[in-house]
């Protein structure tokens, strides 16, 4: 299925391959830097490259491209998401995903290739599982095996693997039982000039931390479930039950899952915390614009927004920018013409705005679209769908668990165009 | 890659490697061991190392056995010789205590890529097969692939395969699936893996405890499963139901396309399976990762050449969004303008139109198309839109515009009158040569509409010298030589000069040809040039006919869930292992036979009784089309009904209800309104064309029929005209 795994960075640098048959030489590559090559911006490679013999299947992911070399018809879905799964794996066993880690952990890149991938098919990629078979690598143990010359290798083979539920292994014991759900909810918009949505939506997960001892059978409920139409679940929960009672019941698998993930679409459920008034114009003459923009607060549910950052691509001619921020800090790189304004809280009694002039390339002609903004922000204790989770019980065990919930709101894709 | 110093470099590691004091302390004979494999994935050649590597696998430490593995597996194929030491102590730790190590040593003797290595595998692997580990039992099966692909010319061995079948009722899911994988790589010739009844219904039970990437690879081997009769397919598809709602859209997709396969008699249960699966696609367009919402776009486009309502009120969901890559934006742009319905139309225009400036050209002119061709259907709207984007002046915008106006003229010549006045108002010179070939069609073909037009065409003329394009110069030709017979008084002297310059000055041989072609042709006089260069005009119904249109979904279900719609062209690449059997089988003549299925309905003797109607299998395009072209008319009458005035979609649907389907019709404001339409009774099958003139108000219907029979003629006419009449009543 998958035949041979090349990783690049983005100055074109094979810096590792991989290959689970024959071996495929790599001027196979050749094709991806000739279409990394007429794409100009690494974002817009696409991501099925025809060849003679083989397709290339590439995923770009945190600066690295992942090319895969598939000979043989493959489901092209399967082969993307398999491929965000290794990059998932990486960052999860090294804390990021980048070049340096994966090079600094060569040895543990191969090892978990080999686990991942027999003779080009999937073997095992549940991460529960995969730590069990490498042990994932920490300072503290990296230290006593330096000692002791021991090895991050199991030396048992994981119990999970053969206990009637697959994604949880048999026999887990903590002393403290605790159990964390957190609701994140990122609002993708496109806001036109007048503030009118254009269009919302919210994607929302609820990951999920549990650490609880033998077999714990959970049930979760929502105060309000009916918000929720487009969801998927985690391969534990049992879907009957969510269809006909609109509960969450579940095994959990132990440690960190993803478990639901749940789109909101209507419009008119979809609340945008927050309004930008803005004017950016620029000069027939004098070479030189204006900007204008203030950000107050919309439908915040009463609580505050955080960490809000306000980006905007310029136009190529603008040089220079002039301005003068109330709160927060700006910075324009002329390289990259980005110009990004770091507002942080915002405080509905004293709006933020940042004003003043860009200058442009003498001579140049007035740009002829006006740039959008992307704007970013976090609310925290607040899922800006309304969802609400009601209560958690716990059945099949005998202890009372810890349990918390916590509620994030984020902004996804949002754009206010100009 | 030749690394300066390499040498040097792999000298230092073979002394170390061979060192007895590195070798006695365990940790620094790692290390330098980690250090090769290092410098062996840098793509340093490392292979003169391979003796003291073979030693060192002699470890109890399973990770520097690992590595070392790792560096026999990369160079064993150039050293076939020294690669035979190693195997004994890979043979040795076959027989381990700890099963990782049994699996570890016998996945990777299997990877040792040279011949002769199947007598020192086989019997290992055979014990495998039994061993109670299923770690071992995994690799083991998949050894048996790779066991048989390294000797891919000799008989298959029957043992083998009967114990791989034998494992397909392994209680671990994984030995299972790679049963199945195993299989199908070591039976390619023979078409791959057999999927009988028990064996398919054995791996839908089990369907539940596999991982997803599992679930998806059976689903796609299911497809080759036929069932036998109805109740069973419905059991199988009660069992897939709850795949179409996975958290992974891999298998969603699969399971779809397996539905699509095996309801293929059950248009019904298709469309229902669609529906169910159009909130995961959708999901899957806005996922985060930018590749699976390009897959998810491809995968929803082909779902819409069946059913286009099915994401109509979703359509905000494809609008691109700024730091979008430009292969997601075509894509949704391609979308958008196939699910413009009348409700959304401005909308979808307003943002399309907002594309047209983007920086990136490439993605102006694809919004330009865009607008272009939904202006098949909505001329006024796009056609405003359109005239105010000439006005930005832009040279890349205005060369598309122009392009986009001539497809427009030809599949849609209502709007000529418009575009004419438009570009006779004033356009700027576009500089591409595509942009200049379709001025110069444009005024070629409706120079009569336009006043100016003799004078814009001089300034080409006059600046001929100068232009490259060959292209440009024959359409100038051609444009002149239409302009000529419309309006010879003007025109007659350019073209003498342009014809002159082409033949005696013109270097390119294709544009002399035609000129010397034009120069003759005029020789012959003006009514004969006339009748070769001015041939018919496009008919208006044309926009009916290459606008859009339901596919069946058996069109497109065969490439779903493959790499072809991706890759954005139809010929795969000369893969080896796109065998036959992969693909669910069509047999393309099937749809072409009309009414096969109906004939038994009444046999031959009761055609005096009441004849009914029936849908069948949809007809396509191109197959009426051909039809309608081969066979004569049989019957022509006017109806005496005029045309009701419901949406069209209300009479397609009444006429289904009556078992007529319609294949197209014109927009309803357009003269003449014509509509064809197809139905099928007894054995035959009834092609129909309604028309409605610019004078009279009642329709006239022509029947075209195969084979004849009056009866089923006259049972249609009275069906169609009570329907009409119903709707008029309305």
């Amino acid at each position: 299925m998958i035949h041979s795994l090349f990783l690049i960075n983005t100055a074109g640098d094979l810096f590792l391959e991989k290959h689970w048959k024959s071996v495929i030489s790599r001027s196979v590559c050749d094709y991806f830097f000739e279409a990394r090559e007429k794409a100009v911006e690494p974002d817009n490679v696409p991501p099925v490259i025809p060849t003679p013999h083989h397709y290339l299947i590439t995923i770009y992911r945190e600066k690295i491209f992942f090319v895969s070399v598939i000979q043989t018809e493959v489901p092209p879905l399967f082969v993307i998401e398999f491929l965000h799964r290794v990059a998932e794996t990486f960052q999860d066993y090294f804390g990021e995903c980048s070049e340096t880690t994966i090079k600094d952990n060569v040895v543990i890149v191969y090892e978990l290739l080999e686990e991942m991938l027999d003779n080009g098919f999937p073997l095992a990629t549940e991460s529960n599982i995969l730590k069990e078979l490498i042990r994932p690598p920490t300072i503290l143990r990296s230290m006593v095996n330096t000692i002791t010359g021991s090895s991050n290798v199991g030396e048992t083979l994981p119990t999970g693997q053969l206990s009637s539920i697959p994604w949880r292994r048999a026999g887990v014991k903590y002393t403290n039982n605790e159990a964390y759900f957190d609701v994140v909810e990122e609002i993708d918009a496109i806001l036109d000039k007048s503030g009118t949505t254009v269009f919302a939506e919210i994607q929302g997960v609820i990951d999920a931390c549990v650490k609880l001892s033998g077999m714990p059978d959970l049930t979760l409920s929502f105060m309000n479930p009916r918000l929720l139409d487009d969801v998927s679940f985690h391969p534990c929960v049992r879907y009957k039950r969510w269809e006909s009672e609109r509960v969450i019941s579940f095994i959990p698998p132990d440690g960190n899952f993803q478990l639901m993930s749940y789109h909101i679409s209507a419009q008119n459920l979809v609340a945008i915390p927050i309004y930008v008034k803005q004017n950016i114009s620029f000069f027939e003459t004098g070479s030189s614009g204006r900007l204008d923009i203030t950000v107050g607060p919309k439908q915040t549910m009463g609580k505050t927004v955080e960490c809000l950052v306000v980006t905007i691509h310029m136009p190529k001619v603008v040089l220079s920018a002039n301005l003068n921020a109330t709160q927060g800090t700006y910075n324009y790189d002329p390289v990259t013409k980005i110009l990004l304004w770091d507002i942080g809280k915002l405080n509905p009694q004293k709006l933020p705005n940042l004003k003043g002039s860009l200058s442009l390339q003498s001579g140049a002609p007035k740009p002829e679209e006006n740039p959008s903004l992307n704007i970013d922000l976090k609310i925290q204790q607040l899922a800006i769908s309304g969802l609400k989770v009601n209560r958690l019980d716990m059945y099949g065990e005998k202890y009372k668990p810890f349990k918390g919930v916590k509620y994030v709101t984020k902004a996804g894709k949002f754009q206010v165009r100009t | 890659m030749p690394y300066f110093g390499s040498e040097e470099m792999v000298k230092e590691l073979k002394r170390a490697l061979s060192n007895p004091h590195v070798q006695s302390d365990r940790l620094r004979y790692k290390n330098y061991i980690t250090k090769v494999i290092r410098y062996m994935t840098q793509g340093l050649d490392v292979s003169s190392l391979f003796m003291d590597m073979v030693k060192a696998s002699a470890t109890v430490d399973i990770v520097q056995k690992k590595l070392v593995y790792l560096y026999m597996c990369t160079y064993a194929s150039d050293k076939p010789d020294l690669a035979l030491l190693a195997i004994n102590t890979l043979r040795k730790d076959c027989a381990d205590p700890n099963p990782m190590v049994r699996g570890l040593a016998l996945r990777n003797m299997c990877n040792f890529r040279m011949p002769g290595m199947t007598e020192y595998i086989e019997q290992p692997i055979v014990a495998a097969l039994r061993d109670k580990a299923s770690y071992v039992r995994r690799v083991a099966v998949l050894g048996c692939a790779k066991m048989h692909s390294l000797q891919p010319n000799t008989e298959i061995d029957g043992r083998i395969v009967n114990e791989l079948y034998a494992l397909l009722r392994d209680p671990d899911p994984v030995v299972v699936v790679n049963c199945l994988r195993a299989l199908e790589e070591i039976l390619k010739d023979e078409g791959g893996v057999v999927i009988n009844k028990p064996i398919a219904h054995h791996l839908l039970n089990r369907m539940k405890e596999l991982d997803s990437w599992a679930q998806s690879e059976v689903l796609n081997f299911l497809l080759r499963y036929h069932p036998r009769s109805d109740d069973e397919l419905f059991d199988i598809l009660s069992l897939l139901d709850s795949f179409l709602q996975s958290s992974h859209a891999h298998v969603v997709v699969s399971t779809l396309r397996l539905f699509l396969h095996l309801a293929s008699a059950h248009r019904a249960v298709q469309a229902d399976a669609l529906l169910r699966t159009s909130a995961p696609l959708l999901a899957t367009c806005s996922a985060v990762s930018r590749e699976l919402r390009f897959a998810g776009l491809c995968h929803v486009q082909q779902v819409m050449r069946s059913q286009p309502g099915l994401f109509a009120t979703h359509y905000k969901r494809f609008f691109c969004g700024y730091s979008e890559p430009s292969y997601i934006k075509f894509r949704k742009m391609e979308i958008l303008v196939e699910l413009v319905n009348d409700e959304n139309v401005s909308l979808v225009l307003e943002e399309l139109r907002s594309y047209c400036t983007d920086v990136s050209p490439e993605l102006a002119q694809a919004a330009i198309a865009a607008i272009g061709r939904i202006a098949r259907t909505y001329s006024e709207k796009c056609l405003d839109i359109l005239t105010g984007l000439l006005a930005l002046k832009q040279d890349h915008i205005t060369s598309a515009v122009i392009q986009t106006f001539r497809d427009l003229v030809w599949f849609c010549p209502q709007s000529t009158a418009a575009v004419c006045q438009t570009v006779e108002a004033g356009v700027d010179r576009p500089q591409d040569s595509e942009g200049k070939q379709a001025l110069l069609w444009l005024l070629g073909a409706h120079g009569d509409q336009m006043g100016s037009a003799p004078y814009v065409m001089e300034g080409y003329i006059d600046g001929l010298k100068t232009e490259l394009s060959s292209t440009v110069k024959m359409e100038l030709l051609t444009a002149t030589v239409k302009m000529f017979l419309c309006r010879p008084a003007e025109t007659q002297d350019m073209l003498g000069r342009l014809l002159h310059y082409c033949i005696e000055e013109e270097s390119d041989v294709c544009v002399r040809d035609r000129a010397l072609l034009y120069y003759r042709l005029l020789q012959r006089g003006a009514e004969e040039t006339r009748r070769v260069v001015t041939g018919p005009k496009s008919d208006p119904s044309m926009s009916v006919l290459t606008g859009r249109q339901e596919e069946p979904i058996s069109e497109w279900a065969s490439t779903f869930n493959t790499l072809g719609p991706l890759a954005g062209r139809d010929s795969c690449p000369q893969t080896d292992a796109i065998s036959a059997a992969d693909q669910p089988s069509y047999s393309a003549g099937e749809e072409l036979l009309p009414g096969s299925e109906d004939v038994t309905l009444s046999g031959p003797g009761d055609t005096e009784e009441e004849i009914s109607l029936s849908l069948g299998a949809p007809l396509s395009h191109e197959s009426f089309e051909k039809m309608w072209l081969d066979l004569e008319i049989l019957h022509r009458q006017a109806l005496g009904v005029s045309r009701p005035r419901t949406a069209p979609d209300t009479l397609q649907a009444s006429l289904q209800l009556e078992k007529i389907q319609t294949l197209a019709f014109t927009p309803a404001d357009t003269v003449p309104w014509k509509a064809y339409i197809y139905t099928r009774s007894t054995g035959t099958l009834i092609l129909a064309e309604l028309l409605q003139g610019a004078t009279d108000e009642s329709l006239v219907l022509s029947v075209k029929q195969q084979p004849v029979n009056q009866h089923a003629i006259r049972r249609f006419v009275s069906v169609l005209k009570s329907v009409l009449q119903t709707l008029n009543l309305e």
